[in-house]
């Protein structure tokens, strides 16, 4: 089922949480809602489950607009970020609810609750544990209850907040390929909200970037990760380097270098630069290059992350490179290079960051 | 010795405990209970124990000292009852609304902890009896309560309001509201909310609450007498049957009596606990 937010606004007194927000969601796509705190990412995923309402705007599922039909009825599956189990009840129980509270005419008979019970705690892994209380589990057992839970309406959208936010590191990453997988195998429409630009990028099949009550940027994580509409995505998908530059012919020039860019008009502007983009030359090959002092080398994982300071005017600046051009370069703290930035990006409204 | 110095050293530390002050604390803790609980109430038993079985039958069987533990039990237990529903009510406005004036309620709900019982009772007979300002409503459709046993039920419901309020107020307001939320999306009722989410969650403190309500009432004196006709066999509860045996120094038949209470007060707490660990159990929560 497809969600389409149409002109959505919600205030809080006088702090407008939403601006007239509108966003489409394609039957059985799995959304991510990405933003910093306050931006408006989680009253959008509670509007969209009716347990907020608009202040202006509408919802419609289907094409049909829901907007006065309450949380009970909209047959959304909600994941919340701390779970909330109904702690007195078992696993079994806790995902047998929304079936149980059907009204008689509608509810399963008792075997068919066991059966579909049983065959969601297979899916989610969690086989054996039906018996057991919420106070036995492990954070991540306890959002795969929380998920089955949800799963166990058949909800034709499923919305989930911060679902991984609780959890540690190493279960967080698992669950995250997990939720990928599952998506792949019941495409059902999703939409889940993170801070966490990796989670999004990794999980989602578009990512929608929030600031301040408004949509940034929708796209493809390799869309919106290669061409940032603006400085705030940019910035907020990942670590950048910022250089002043001057335009001049098509070419960015920060300092003695120069790189060529497709913002046509010449003024003096901010370009950003992904560590990636960033080589390390030991000699100077003739090009114009920025020099720089290394300051710290990190070391450690698949990439080299090398900390620089420039020779001109002391500015920080961080690069990234691949083990073996690493090794190659054999480069030490302390030593003199020369730094060459590939690509450069430069966006001409001019934005706050 | 050269031996001696070669053995590994298997010996397993004597178990320690983070917490200093264990010993001192629960020596202060039995000492206070002797003094002010357990050597006083033992008297009793002594005092008792004076009496031959027969003279100590005589005195349990005879029908005004029946009908006084009819009448302290079952209007403490219906008391109790009625503060389990309304003290959760009270509880749940002031908890879950905000509106003016919420903090003098909340306020209020003290103070029948603060008031001397027997004021408490002055002004319960003033107000229900039958040319008092409810009683006036009251009466000409026959109904009774200043002087009556309906009395004796609303002066302990009047005291034992605040231990429902006070004991459920705190886990209302540790609630999560997400547990709710989530139950609606699951397509839960306002009703099946309450009733399967909310409830079984308040329940311990409810019956917390009901307990403590409850053992006040089967020791309140004060308010009683004054709206109770305090008549034998109708209108008399056991303190005041107690009092009665004290002021014609029949000493041995009043600890007799008291002897009756204190076990059947026991029994009942004991039992009422004994539930509250059972469904603090289910809670997940011992």
């Amino acid at each position: 089922m497809s969600i389409e937010i149409r002109g959505v606004s919600r205030n809080f007194g006088e702090f407008a949480a939403l601006k007239d927000v509108n966003l489409l969601v394609e039957t059985g796509e799995l959304v991510a809602l990405l933003g910093p705190s306050g931006s408006g990412k989680t009253t959008l995923l509670r509007i969209i489950a009716g347990l907020e309402y608009p202040t202006a705007g509408t919802i419609l599922f289907h094409g049909e607009d829901t907007i006065r039909r309450d949380a009970r009825s909209r047959q959304v599956g909600f994941v919340f970020q701390h779970y909330a189990l109904f702690r007195h009840m078992t696993v079994f129980e806790n995902i047998a609810f929304g079936l149980r509270v059907r009204p008689r005419a509608l509810r399963p008979s008792k075997a068919d609750i066991e059966a579909r019970v049983m065959e969601l705690l297979k899916l989610v892994q969690l086989e054996g544990l039906a018996q057991r209380f919420p106070s036995q589990l492990s954070g991540g057992q306890r959002q795969r209850v929380a998920l089955a839970r949800a799963l166990a309406v058949e909800p034709k959208v499923l919305l989930l907040d911060e679902p991984f936010g609780a959890l540690d590191a190493r279960v967080r990453q698992e669950l995250r390929s997990w939720l990928r997988r599952l998506h792949d195998e019941l495409h059902i429409t999703s939409v889940f909200v993170t801070h966490d630009q990796e989670e999004a990028l990794e999980v989602a099949d578009r990512v929608v970037v929030m600031n301040k009550g408004q949509i940034e940027q929708v796209g493809s994580p390799e869309d919106v990760y290669e061409n940032p509409a603006n400085p705030f995505v940019m910035n907020f998908l990942g670590s950048v380097n910022l250089f002043h530059a001057r335009i001049h012919d098509g070419e960015a020039h920060i300092g003695p270098s120069s790189v060529p860019v497709t913002a046509a008009q010449d003024a003096s502007t901010i370009g950003y630069v992904r560590p990636h983009e960033l080589d390390i030359l030991r000699q100077h090959n003739g090009e114009p290059t920025i020099e720089a002092v290394i300051k710290h080398i990190h070391a450690v994982g698949p990439t080299v992350r090398i900390e620089l300071a420039r020779r001109d005017n002391g500015e920080l600046m961080e690069a990234e490179l691949t083990r073996e051009r690493f090794a190659d370069l054999a480069l030490k703290a302390g030593e003199e290079v020369h730094v060459k930035a590939r690509k450069l990006q430069v966006f001409t409204e001019d934005y706050s960051i | 010795m050269a031996v001696s110095l070669a053995q590994p050293q298997t010996r397993s530390l004597p178990p320690r405990r983070i917490l200093p002050g264990f010993g001192l604390s629960l020596g202060y803790t039995l000492l206070y209970l002797c003094l002010l609980v357990l050597i006083p109430l033992s008297t009793v038993f002594i005092r008792a124990g004076t009496l031959s079985h027969t003279q100590f039958w005589a005195i349990i069987d005879d029908p005004r000292t029946v009908a006084a533990f009819k009448l302290t039990f079952g209007a403490s237990a219906l008391a109790a009852l009625v503060n389990a529903f309304f003290g959760l009510l009270v509880a749940w406005t002031l908890t879950r609304y905000s509106f003016p004036g919420r903090r003098v309620i909340d306020g209020l709900v003290d103070l029948p902890f603060a008031l001397p019982t027997a004021v408490a009772g002055i002004c319960l007979s003033a107000v229900y009896a039958d040319n008092g300002w409810v009683g006036r409503v009251l009466a000409p459709h026959h109904i009774h309560v200043a002087y009556t046993q309906a009395g004796i039920f609303v002066a302990l419901v009047f005291i034992g309001l605040p231990f429902v309020v006070r004991t459920v107020q705190p886990v209302l307001q540790d609630l999560e509201t997400d547990v709710e939320e989530a139950a609606a999306s699951l397509g839960a009722t306002r009703g099946q909310i309450f009733a399967r989410i909310l409830l079984p969650t308040l329940f311990p403190a409810v019956l917390t609450g009901f307990t403590l309500a409850f053992a006040r009432a089967l020791g309140e004196y004060g308010s009683v007498i004054f709206i109770s006709n305090n008549i034998p066999l109708r209108g008399e509860i056991v303190p005041k049957l107690i009092m009665d045996k004290l002021d014609q120094f029949d000493y041995a038949g009043a600890a007799a009596i008291a002897v009756i209470m204190l076990l059947a007060s026991f029994a009942l707490l004991l039992l009422i606990n004994l539930l509250q660990w059972w469904s603090r159990k289910r809670l997940g929560m011992a």
